[in-house]
């Protein structure tokens, strides 16, 4: 009589055999449930469905990027409770982080596909060279565009992280010499979920795993297909200087008055009031600060074509007249109400992505 | 002078009162009265809260210390203490370099990071048999 192949361990049982104790299951739970806001009370749920899951196998292919987003997620070295995203995950290919190299390496990334069949998840970092066949970024002598596709084919999911590969990124900024492509342009027909910034916040990266792992669904996903429990507010709504948008009181210069007194950063071009991110909640460095706190605008990475926005530096409302009247309309009135403003920006963005789209569907 | 020119660039969050912890120290009210009329209360996420620093130590302030605290070496360190008021909990885990990675407040005889999970204590008997086979227990002496 044949054998039943054995199945894998639980990742309660994996980590009990190195003194891991569901304590820190539910620690991790916990934590991940408060950055997700999740209902209360999901915790003890998500714990036990880490618990009981296998352990996720997961192919990260890396093409147009700088390793920053692979940067943000490793930078906790030490066993603390950031870093067991990677006991919950078998990271099988991973050019900057595996040992093995040159044909080994890519023979890891075949055996995980193979083994795992229609289970792994594919995370991509860096946008897609689609310009003359995809010749422009190569590995192992087959193209970023045939390596996602081949290793796509029998994914569970795939998840984009960074703004290269959820929108394309600076590889795709104007005038975009190696026709760059964001994963959804090329990948249709398997679930996709984006998570943008540059590089993205590594709770992000870890959230959207860990739910996938313990639930077996993708979170919920915004109109970009980003989670929103991560982007469901722009960074303007929690912005500790906001009061400041409200009365009006806007720094002119970065070492003028205003900016001494810590007011609002409009002028100056942040791009909070229409930017999806939680960096004013979770914050950078161990939730030392973020780029407002810092004194310096958003730049807005976690959007769409970030980098051709007209520059950093300039307002918002001085952008947006160049790309469509909705939008520009929106900030202008935002700049002299005050109040309401970011309501109505995200009301107006929304109207010109449909207008962008309806325009784009033109030219199809 | 340069040091406190240089300090003024670098605003912080303004220090104040937002009226939040009111909210938050009625809703503590609400939810152990539910649990001591038999139903359960779900825990009270604080951590994504709009909470200003000063609206933290007044909460913690208000809900004051009671007599169990204890902490927790598990993915880090947690710190757990009974409020003056039995049965309110609070659960502070830590992430990297000792920050608040989260924190809540929990209802009902002891937060659930208190108790040993069935699993880990199936694990431990197992351990402990192991630890009384006689040659396991001959090593043990000897070390």
């Amino acid at each position: 009589m044949p054998q039943e192949p054995k199945l894998a361990p639980t990742l309660g049982e994996l980590l009990q055999e190195r003194g891991v104790s569901r304590r820190a299951f539910l620690k991790y739970a916990s934590y991940l449930s408060a950055v997700m806001a999740l209902p209360a009370g999901s915790a003890t749920a998500l714990a036990e469905g880490l618990a009981n899951a296998r352990r996720q196998s997961v192919i990260w292919l890396s093409f147009q990027e700088c390793t920053g987003c692979t940067e943000s997620l490793t930078r906790s070295f030490s066993p603390t409770l950031e870093s067991l995203i990677f006991d919950l995950i078998s990271l099988d290919y991973h050019h900057t982080l595996q040992a093995a190299s040159g044909e080994a390496a890519e023979k890891a990334r075949e055996a995980a596909m193979a083994e795992n069949k229609g289970k792994y998840v594919v995370v991509v970092d860096g946008a897609v060279p689609t310009k003359d066949g995809g010749l422009y970024s190569t590995i192992a002598g087959v193209s970023n565009l045939d390596m996602l596709k081949a290793t796509a084919k029998d994914a569970l999911a795939v998840i984009a992280v960074g703004t290269c590969a959820a929108f394309g990124g600076i590889p795709k900024a104007r005038p975009n010499p190696t026709g760059a492509a964001a994963i959804d342009e090329i990948i249709t027909d398997k679930p996709i979920i984006n998570i943008p910034g540059c590089p993205p916040i590594p709770e992000a990266m870890a959230g959207v795993v860990s739910y996938l792992v313990s639930f077996g669904k993708l979170p919920e996903l915004d109109h970009l297909r980003r989670p929103k429990a991560f982007f469901g507010e722009t960074i303007h709504d929690r912005c500790y200087r906001r009061p400041f948008y409200e009365r009006g009181l806007f720094a002119e210069g970065f070492d003028d008055a205003g900016a001494r007194q810590g007011w609002c950063l409009y002028k100056v071009g942040c791009k909070g009031p229409v930017t999806y991110n939680a960096c004013a909640t979770l914050k950078w460095n161990g939730g030392v600060s973020f780029p407002i706190q810092s004194g310096h605008g958003c730049l807005g990475c976690s959007e769409p074509d970030f980098w051709d926005q007209g520059g950093f530096y300039r307002p918002l409302s001085t952008n947006l007249r160049e790309m469509g009247p909705a939008l520009a309309g929106a900030a202008l009135a935002g700049a002299a109400l005050g109040a309401g403003a970011a309501w109505a920006s995200r009301r107006h963005q929304e109207s010109y992505q449909r207008d962008q789209s309806a325009a784009e569907g033109d030219k199809k | 002078m340069m040091t406190q020119t240089l300090h003024a660039s670098i605003p912080q969050e303004p220090p104040r009162l937002t009226g939040m912890s009111d909210a938050v120290f009625a809703e503590v009210a609400a939810r152990l009265a539910e649990v001591v009329a038999g139903a359960s209360a779900p825990p009270i996420e604080l951590t994504a809260m709009p909470l200003t620093s000063e609206d933290r130590a007044d909460l913690e302030q208000r809900l004051g210390r009671g007599e169990v605290f204890a902490t927790i070496e598990s993915a880090g360190r947690s710190e757990v203490w009974e409020t003056q008021f039995s049965g309110v909990w609070f659960v502070r885990h830590f992430g990297e370099n000792d920050r608040t990675a989260s924190e809540c407040i929990e209802f009902g005889a002891a937060p659930a990071i208190l108790f040993s999970h069935r699993a880990d204590m199936a694990a431990a008997a197992r351990r402990l048999a192991t630890a009384l086979q006689p040659a396991n227990a001959h090593e043990t002496t000897d070390h």
